[in-house]
């Protein structure tokens, strides 16, 4: 019975730690620049392509299978580097620009980046092979658990940590919250909004493509894997309030386990469940639980 | 003097049939009244989403068919010519379908895969006057036939018979099984499979209990809680209807938590993406199912060897089944040409070529292989238990078991769970 429940609890944060990080990403984006970027799910799948053909590369070239890690986040930061030129080649110029102009490129963006990525990995899944198996097992309250789900959910809640961190005690993370709070005010103070912009764009990417390079050994890349994970993830931004970083962690986690749990008790009810809370959340909170309140 | 756009076309033109009649030339026994220029036949494959890889392998299998064709010549001396089609969502393959015959006009059209497609395909066929050959797809509305009887729609075997083939196994490979999980794609086939796989499995072992059925989307990579559920349902045996990476990844997740280690498992269809089964991960002793060609199948034809050996030095991968569904179907409709014009003696109408097929056999990849008078494919299926006795770095199977389509597809014009109840056990 604990065993089970372990389990199903375990399979739920595992689920909501890489929701965390793309929902983070999304979240970040959101709340500077103002603009909800459906891309975020195509770096995600670009992380994960990039952190299979990092781990071949590495262990190809004599690398210790054991350290596959290693590759792996590498190749999920540097990927993430795609934001620069993101932002600077096309997203700067509809800043201004209505927001359904905004949702238009950044799903050209998803549509682009999925062909890109069949154009460079090809039609068929790629994955790290039996690679998510080196880490062993662990056991936990009779139940059997991969240490890779556990070194991927102490992973995310580091990087939830960093940036917890990075926003409330850098001088970089006074800048992004005063640019969240009041663009025009913060400009007139002399931040340069350019620069700032450019680093929290690749900051969002970086965390979504470093969410597809964790997951991808316990699973298998596949062109369309961003699309999926888009859907939740707004689901999580709802439920946890668009732009807050508290809020993606804790509607990570409400939907993460809400599944897991969902598919243990009653299938069917799978999403019709997330749906339920989105929308209880939409009549009671509709700024989402950590959303900022009504100006 | 400038060329005029119409002048260089002429040249052009000239010299285009200049190239073809070389040829033509060259043929000096022409068999008597078949045109010089080349048949043109449409080819409908998926390149984008999850059954790419599928489109892929099917197109893969006719462009070695097409090469293999002209090299000996082509089909009574006429040289093949593909002309390649996307197959999307179910109202744009129609449109290119009508393209194909009106303005490329091919004199048939080979291909289609997914059966939301080919269901809306098939009237298109019947209204098209042309021969439409279907390497996977079917016209079944879940389990029943829409179109029982087609005059130009020649379609894929039913959709269920590899989970009635595992059913058949089941009872046979893995005694004692009293409670059975199942998990499939949350679409039709998916449904159809578990559906069928319960109604056969009935009726071997009567009070078999099914405990837990899981439907995630087509798509999901995370399996882990439904493998959570899984291992709460203390089910004997997991049968899983997945075809696309979705079968490896649950395959490694399975294996991360020692499902079967204590599970017996049924992969009916996982043999589509059968290399992607790494040893690491995949446990021996499962029932994988190859749909309707093995590639490693030690009584195989020396034309599967050749191919098998051909395919993994042009692409690096070992071929999954729908090669050989695309093979056939495009050597069916070659004997189908051959056999009318040795009955007519001129280069067949559509309807002669249509009347040839009904009831033809030929040598596919993966042996003989017929179209029942209903127009819907009849092979063999193999399926066998998981072994990592071989030189790949991916599971094969061993015993192979071959069965064929004869007892494991419902007869024409029959209800699929009339005709199973019906079965004399």
């Amino acid at each position: 019975m604990t065993a089970n429940l372990v389990n199903v609890l375990l399979g739920g944060v595992f689920h909501a730690a890489i929701l965390f990080l793309v929902a983070a990403g999304l979240q970040v984006v959101f709340g500077v620049q103002r603009i909800f970027n459906l891309a975020c799910g195509s770096f995600y799948a670009l992380g994960a392509y990039t952190g299979v053909s990092a781990v071949g590369f590495f262990t190809s070239h004599g690398g210790p299978p054991a350290l596959f890690i290693v590759p792996l986040v590498l190749g999920g930061l540097a990927v993430g580097l795609v934001g620069i030129v993101v932002e600077r080649g096309l997203l700067r110029f509809v800043y201004d620009r209505d927001e359904t102009f905004q949702l238009l490129l950044t799903f050209a963006l998803v549509l682009m980046l999925e062909d890109l990525i069949r154009m460079t990995w090809g039609t068929a899944p790629v994955s790290t092979g039996g690679l998510y198996l080196s880490y062993g097992q662990a056991r936990i309250l009779g139940a059997t658990v991969p240490v890779y789900n556990l070194i991927v959910i102490a992973a995310s809640l580091a990087i939830a940590l960093g940036i917890g961190w990075l926003l409330t005690r850098t001088a970089f993370g006074r800048i992004i919250r005063a640019s969240a709070d009041n663009r025009d005010m913060a400009e007139a103070l002399g931040v340069d909004m350019r620069r700032v912009y450019v680093r929290v764009f690749t900051l969002g990417t970086m965390l979504g493509t470093l969410g597809g390079a964790l997951v991808i050994p316990a699973t298998a890349a596949m062109s369309e894997m961003g699309i999926e994970l888009i859907v939740e993830a707004f689901a999580v931004v709802v439920i946890g309030g668009l732009g807050s970083m508290r809020g993606a962690f804790v509607g990570a986690l409400v939907v993460g386990v809400l599944r897991s749990v969902a598919i243990s008790v009653y299938p069917e009810l799978e999403m019709l469940l997330i749906y339920l809370i989105v929308i209880a959340v939409l009549l009671w909170r509709p700024r989402g639980l950590f959303g900022a309140a009504a100006a | 003097m400038a060329t005029t756009r119409r002048e260089f076309l002429k040249v052009a033109g000239g010299a285009a049939v200049g190239i073809a009649a070389g040829p033509a030339v060259a043929r000096a026994q022409a068999p008597k009244g078949v045109p010089a220029d080349p048949v043109k036949i449409g080819i409908l494959a998926i390149r984008a989403g999850i059954a790419a890889p599928v489109g892929a392998a099917g197109l893969r299998g006719t462009e070695w068919w097409a090469d293999r064709v002209n090299r000996a010549g082509g089909i009574l001396g006429r040289k093949v010519e593909l002309v390649v089609e996307e197959e999307s969502t179910p109202k744009d393959t129609v449109e290119r379908y009508r393209k194909l015959i009106l303005q490329d006009k091919v004199e048939a059209v080979i291909g289609g895969i997914s059966t939301g497609v080919t269901l809306a395909l098939g009237p298109v066929a019947e209204e098209m006057d042309t021969p439409w050959l279907s390497w996977d797809g079917t016209t079944q509305k879940g389990v029943e036939e829409t179109m029982p009887k087609p005059k130009w729609a020649f379609k894929s075997v039913d959709n269920e018979v590899e989970a009635i083939v595992a059913g058949l196994l089941t009872p046979k490979y893995f005694k004692g099984i009293k409670t059975v999980a199942g998990i499939g794609n949350d679409y039709s086939y998916g449904h159809d499979c578990w559906e069928t796989y319960q109604a056969v499995l009935k009726r071997y072992i009567p009070d078999v209990k099914f405990v837990l059925e899981l439907f995630p989307k087509l798509g999901v990579t995370d399996f882990t809680s439904h493998i959570a559920a899984i291992q709460q349902s203390k089910a004997d045996l997991l049968m899983c209807s997945f075809w696309s990476g979705d079968a490896t990844i649950i395959m490694k997740q399975a294996a991360a938590v020692g499902l079967f280690k204590t599970m017996k498992g049924v992969f009916t269809t996982a043999g589509g993406v059968h290399d992607s089964l790494k040893k690491e991960f995949t446990p021996e002793g499962l029932l994988l199912g190859y749909n309707t060609m093995y590639f490693d199948d030690p009584r195989g034809s020396a034309l599967l060897k050749q191919f098998v050996r051909e395919y993994k030095a042009k692409y690096n991968e070992y071929p999954p089944y729908e090669c050989d569904h695309a093979y056939f179907c495009a050597e069916s409709y070659k004997a189908a040409l051959e056999k009318a014009y040795a009955a007519g003696g001129k280069w067949p109408s559509k309807a002669e070529v249509v009347k040839a097929l009904e009831g033809i056999e030929v040598d596919s990849l993966s042996g003989r292989r017929s179209w029942r008078e209903d127009h819907i494919q009849m092979c063999n299926f193999y399926q066998g238990l998981t072994t990592h006795k071989n030189s790949y770095d991916f599971v094969t199977i061993n015993p192979i078991e071959v069965v064929s389509t004869k007892t494991a597809m419902k007869p024409a014009g029959s209800k699929l769970l009339e005709w199973i109840n019906g079965w004399k056990i």
